[in-house]
């Protein structure tokens, strides 16, 4: 269980080595690169979790309206039930609202569970942590987002970075505080790569992944063997953790830049145009197809942000006055493109034979208020909300948990975030109890203690 | 300072094994007030001021057991009076006098001092159970008990008074549910066997007073052990006594809530009990009652390092002097100067935030008088990048930002910042010039301060983040939970921004021509939600400000922002200034300056900020001994004596350039122009604009919002909200692969008339073009080696060949980490 500190290819010593080993692997191919499992070498082994298992993170940026969209109060008062409807789904177990037509077409496929909570601030930022990390930053303390975890625990399967945020990561929350999108303690090197571009751009291409195309091998090789004699002469530089990240990163690049694999990864134009269609041909839908892309080219975790931040642009936060967006704005662009998106995932996944081995999880900060506020909107609310799960073993078509009658608090089996990051892990098969080297080489749970798999989602 | 030199010396003494320690009993000040006083205590062993561990086996005696007696290590009173306690150990022997006032008269729980301390110590009040906005089962506290006449209101007279029952305590909801005696979703919260439970029913039982508004207040509290130095692995009990202004005290260790401010060096449980897990200096911040106190702790490095390390090394100015202090009481080891070559380019870059040019460098290299480095630091000063450099840095902390402000005021705002350094404006003056501005948008560009947020509340807000560091947002909707502010301070403070108006204000900031006029109305007020009335204006926690009076309220504000007696306003300033030349700030995040935080060494940022306001607030005065110290000047180079060190400046942390600077530094080698023509819009759109001709450098923009993918790649701080955090210095892949393919670099270096053909054209030697690219980029000469090595991959190229080599040459050069980074 601790057996990463009797090693010394952690993260906290094992780096000192890596420049040296790639001055040497440089010196040996024509380009440096001949010896493709350059970086498993310093990689801790053996790795833990299911090799088989990925995860598409979803995350639904501002806040959905779960009263508007998953957990539908027919029954209330209509200052709570809203102006929408339910409408049959094809699981027995749930209805949804009217405003997602296509996710009920696909009901049998995710499950949902409604008696989400988290008793962290009801601001963005505070959510995002708490959510993506299990647990919220104390003492100057990060921890780090459930993909960094796994990217530190499994190794990587090929020259693609192990975890990727699409579109890139999340903007401005509103309450200045880390956004749980970082490798935290684990270090920078843990981090995800982030894409910085919009993949439903007609131009879209990752941003410099390639070399200008006069340049051949000899001539990126000199580079290379340039570059190495000026950064041998470096003094300090091994002990300061954003200079040895970089360094990291060269060898990353690099890696990235000659593989034809990680290329054809990233490019949409090897997708049918009646596929990027289907996904629906906007930011949202084309990074849920790149997900599924990149999981098939081996990513192991992928983060969806649906939206990049609540000021002036589209996003969940429905408070129903400016700069946040309306009930009528959710209604008629947001949830029809998620909607969109989202059945599309589910469906091409389990057409290509995905979905039993690819967890996709969709969580968000918090709900929304029961009651509609004088804007006619709704305002942040953690005490109660609805995560859905599906694929990676997980059932389609149940619930679990339940909330009140106007979806105020969870009613039956409240689920903190700790157990969706636990539900997270357990589908990616690493054993609870793993520790993970902490600040100060302290062991540190990847989840609390008492956090546990939501198990009743798993067949 | 005088306790630092004697701290000093005590550690001298403890390593070299001589016995100075003795005992002490804590608290300090014990003055029990009723029936009920009693107060847990605590022996120490001491060395000087501070402590160094728990003693055990303790004997007590009381001089007077009618007035005070110690059961299980816990005093308490019997009866008026004095008494002096003696606790006899192996380590020694200490007393403490005991003073006990109105424990014949008549005693009653008060609400303020015991009920509500026990309901937030059980965590009735947090925000996941009746701490929430909404409550929970129809039971709404206020959230960690900040509103008490409210909480009290809702405890006796709420839910037809059946959380009380005078008659028969025991059937109170108030104790039936926490204790599980009747459904509680919240679980059991409360032992019937337990004190607190006896506290709850007595006050009960005594017909639930009302909190009393005669009852004095409390004053402050404290912590002890205040400083201990303690060893990895040592555990150490804390308590926290409450001091009121009658001059009594109450042990409210069980009520008080414990965070620790690294823990990385200390953990600190709920119940006040710290471990030491690392060395450095840790710090455990107790909060009762919105009182924050804190005990440090100081973990030594494992080494040993000779005495004469210290006394030796060079010192330059206090700095050095209050650093080497620290070092020698950590056992850490300094790295040695740095050399000519690292100095002159990191002095270039952190202070005018431009690369020295190779004529500057080896002006400077061949220069042999002894104030060489004093000279350099003085001309910085005097530079046009020196105004541009620190203007971008200010507009960071005052949001020029053209997202929210039209392009006009955009330029007047930064203009405005622009002058202020350039005149060497003192920060006090700039900070009264923002916080008071007044008057048309364009020719008083200060006045946009206010127009990027336009709410009372948010103003407040940013004046409290830009001028001291405090992020106080949290005291919107109840009081700091980590902090001293309270609900009612923040409504006070924001008040104080009622009354600012523009005509023009409201809608989208970025309509029309961005020419508002600001003024301030003879009255009105901001209504405090919780009581529905406005809330006597204040500083935070100065004085009130007559509500009555038509007078600008900012000019108080102004008055008491920079009133040297502020603590913050120096120190946040300070920090700043320190943060931008050590790249980390003494107090980190440099945007949370909160009492819980300390900085890393607290006598220094004392003695700094102490420096800044005797020099009335000119920075470049404090710049200059920043810059002239042997701190500052210290090499990167690791030891093994320092390796672990990342806060306490035993040596210089490398770190990335800013992303503006490195834009800089490329256009400059590569001797080509960068084009800045565009401005981003909210919308994702892009406008044209004409403000930047070509040449102009990143750090010569106004506004944070003109297009380059370079500057958002690598970070720049966006302006939305003040806050360093905006900004990131963080490595990247993308940032990588922009470097190697993108076209900032690839297309500087194949331009024609840049510098690679300027070598070709002088016709310079291989070895000559390898010497001037390295001292162009990395202000140093190549060593042999590397100068062997890369004039023999030129060897016997073409003339086209040989262009393409050097372009290579240069990509290695400005892709190495010695180029990016700052060391």
């Amino acid at each position: 269980m601790f057996d990463f500190l009797n090693e010394d290819s952690g993260p906290l010593c094992g780096s000192k080595r890596s420049r040296r080993e790639f001055l040497t692997v440089g010196a040996l191919g024509p380009i440096g690169l001949s010896l493709p499992q350059f970086l498993s070498a310093k990689q801790r082994s053996p790795m833990k979790g299911d090799d088989t298992k990925s995860c598409i993170m979803i995350f639904n940026l501002g806040g959905p309206s779960h009263i508007d969209l998953w957990d539908m109060k027919p029954d209330a008062p209509s200052e709570i039930r809203g102006p929408f409807k339910p409408i049959r789904t094809k699981s027995n177990a749930f209805e949804v609202s009217e405003i997602l037509p296509m996710h009920a077409k696909v009901a049998d496929k995710f499950s949902l569970i409604r008696s989400c909570h988290h008793d962290g601030a009801a601001v963005h930022d505070a959510g995002w942590q708490i959510m993506q990390t299990g647990r919220r930053f104390t003492g100057g303390v990060e921890t780090p987002h459930a993909g960094a975890v796994a990217s530190y625990l499994m190794n990587p399967r090929n020259d693609l970075p192990p975890f990727v945020v699409l579109p890139e990561l999340m903007g401005r929350g509103g309450g200045n505080l880390p956004n749980g999108q970082a490798g935290g303690f684990l270090g920078k090197s843990q981090d995800p790569f982030s894409l910085m571009a919009d993949p439903s751009k007609p131009d879209f291409k990752v941003p410099d992944l390639l070399p200008p195309d006069q340049f051949g091998a000899s001539r990126l090789d000199r580079r290379r063997r340039m570059r190495d004699v000026v950064d041998q002469t470096v003094k300090g530089f091994e002990e300061s953790e954003d200079a040895r990240l970089l360094d990291e990163h060269f060898h990353s690049a690099f890696r990235l830049m000659t593989s034809e694999k990680a290329r054809a990864a990233f490019d949409l134009s090897q997708e049918p145009d009646s596929v990027r269609e289907r996904y629906g041909m906007n930011r949202v839908g084309q990074c849920m197809l790149l997900s599924r892309r990149l999981i098939e080219s081996g990513v192991r975790f992928v983060t969806v942000n649906t939206f990049l931040t609540v000021f002036n642009e589209l996003s969940w936060d429905i408070h129903g006055s400016k700069p946040f967006i309306s009930v009528k704005q959710m209604q008629e662009l947001v949830a029809p493109m998620y909607d969109q998106a989202y059945s599309a995932l589910l469906e091409d996944l389990h057409q290509r034979g995905m979905l039993d081995d690819v967890l996709v999880a969709g969580v968000s900060e918090f709900g929304r208020t029961p009651k509609i506020n004088p804007a006619g909107g709704r305002d942040h609310w953690p005490q109660c909300f609805t995560c859905s799960f599906a694929g990676g073993g997980v059932k389609g078509g149940e619930v679990v948990g339940k909330s009140d009658p106007i979806g105020g608090f969870p009613a039956e089996r409240p689920v903190e975030p700790g157990d969706i990051v636990a539900t997270i892990f357990h589908a990616l098969g690493f054993d609870l109890e793993t520790h993970l080297p902490g600040p100060s080489g302290r062991p540190f749970p990847i989840v609390d203690f008492g956090k546990e798999p939501v198990r009743e989602l798993f067949a | 300072m005088k306790s630092i030199l004697i701290i000093g010396l005590v550690s001298l003494l403890g390593f070299a094994g001589a016995a100075h320690g003795g005992v002490t009993i804590l608290p300090e000040t014990i003055s029990l007030k009723g029936a009920e006083g009693r107060q847990t205590l605590l022996v120490q062993e001491t060395e000087g001021e501070v402590f160094t561990g728990a003693v055990d086996g303790v004997k007590w005696l009381s001089s007077d057991s009618a007035v005070a007696e110690v059961i299980d290590g816990v005093v308490i009173a019997k009866g008026d009076g004095k008494a002096t306690l003696t606790a006899e150990s192996e380590k020694g022997r200490a007393t403490r006098e005991v003073t006990v006032t109105g424990h014949g008269g008549e005693f009653a729980w008060s609400f303020n001092r015991h009920v509500l301390p026990i309901l937030t110590r059980q965590g009735c009040n947090m925000g996941a159970c009746h701490g929430a906005v909404a409550g929970k089962g129809e039971f709404r506290l206020s959230l960690r008990g900040y509103d008490p006449p409210g909480d009290f209101y809702t405890m006796t007279r709420q839910a037809k008074g059946r959380r009380i029952e005078m008659g028969a305590p025991a059937r109170s909801l108030l104790l039936t549910k926490p204790t599980m005696a009747t459904p509680h979703k919240g679980g059991k919260r409360l032992d019937v066997e337990s004190r607190e439970y006896r506290i709850l029913s007595q006050w009960i039982a005594a017909g639930a007073v009302a909190p009393d508004g005669a009852e004095p207040a409390i004053a402050r509290i404290e912590v002890s052990p205040d400083l201990s130095v303690l060893k990895k692995g040592d555990r150490q009990r804390l308590l926290v006594t409450a001091v009121y202004e009658d001059g009594s005290t109450l042990d409210v260790t069980d009520w008080a809530k414990f965070a620790s401010a690294d823990e990385t060096i200390a953990l600190v449980d709920e119940d006040g009990g710290v471990e030491i897990i690392g060395n450095g200096e840790g710090a455990v911040s107790a909060l009762y009652s919105s009182k924050v106190a804190l005990a440090r702790f100081r973990s030594p490095f494992p080494n040993r390092i000779p005495d004469d390390v210290f006394s030796k090394a060079p010192r330059a100015n206090f700095i050095d002097e209050l650093v080497l202090a620290q070092l020698e009481e950590l056992q850490l080891m300094p790295s040695g100067r740095s050399s000519d070559e690292d100095f002159i380019r990191r002095a270039f870059l952190d202070t005018i935030g431009t690369l020295p040019t190779l004529e500057e460098t080896t002006a400077f290299l061949s220069d042999e008088r002894p104030d060489k480095r004093a000279k350099l630091i003085d001309s910085l000063f005097e530079r046009e990048a020196f105004v541009d450099y620190w203007a971008y840095r200010w507009s960071d902390v005052f949001l020029v930002n053209g997202q929210i402000l039209r392009p006009d005021a955009v330029k007047a705002y930064y203009e405005w910042v622009r002058a202020g350094v350039a005149a060497n404006l003192p920060w006090d003056e700039m900070a009264r010039q923002v916080v008071t501005a007044k008057g048309e948008s364009l020719e008083n560009g200060e006045t946009n301060f206010y127009a990027v947020h336009q709410d009372p509340e948010t103003m407040a807000e940013n004046v409290s983040q830009a001028f001291l560091s405090l992020s106080i947002g949290c005291a919107k909707c109840h009081d700091h939970p980590l902090e001293k502010w309270t609900n009612d301070q923040y409504y006070a403070f924001a008040n104080i921004f009622s009354r600012v108006r523009a005509k023009g204000w409201g809608g989208d900031a970025r309509n029309g021509d961005g020419v508002r006029t600001l003024y301030v109305e003879p009255r009105g007020d901001l209504m405090q939600p919780r009581t529905g009335k406005p809330q006597a204006p204040a500083p935070l926690d100065g004085d009130v400000i007559d509500p009555a009076s038509p007078e600008d309220r900012r000019e108080a504000l102004a008055d008491w922002l920079t009133d040297p007696e502020n603590p913050f306003f120096a120190r946040s300033i300070t920090n700043r200034v320190w943060a931008a030349y050590f790249g980390r700030g003494l107090v980190d995040p440099v945007d949370d300056l909160r009492a819980s935080n300390p900085a890393s060494n607290e006598p220094l940022l004392d003695a700094l900020s102490a420096h800044l306001v005797e020099n009335e607030f000119d920075l470049k005065t404090l710049m200059r001994t920043i810059l002239t110290s042997e701190t500052y000047q210290r090499s990167s180079e690791v030891l093994s004596e320092n390796r672990d060190d990342t806060k306490y400046y035993s040596r210089y942390y490398p770190r990335r350039l800013m992303a503006e600077v490195l834009h800089d530094a490329i256009t400059d080698v590569t001797a080509t122009p960068a084009v800045f023509d565009k401005v981003a819009l909210n919308d994702g759109s892009f406008q044209e604009t004409k403000f930047y001709e070509e040449g102009t450098r990143a750090l010569e923009l106004y506004d944070s919002a003109v297009k380059s993918y370079f500057l958002k790649t690598f970070g720049r701080n966006e302006r939305q909200i003040t806050c360093e955090c905006e900004r990131s210095s963080q490595p990247s892949m993308i940032q990588v692969l922009h470097l190697a393919n993108g076209d900032t670099l690839n297309e500087k270096l194949a331009r024609k008339d840049g510098v690679i053909d300027g070598m070709l054209k002088a016709g310079m030697s291989d070895g000559q073009m390898v010497e001037n690219a390295y001292l162009k980029t990395l202000s140093r000469r190549p060593n042999e080696r590397e100068a062997g090595e890369l004039v023999a991959m030129m060897k016997g190229l073409n003339p086209e060949e040989r262009r393409l080599a050097m372009e290579d040459l240069f990509w290695g050069l400005m892709t190495s980490r010695e180029f990016l980074f700052q060391h």
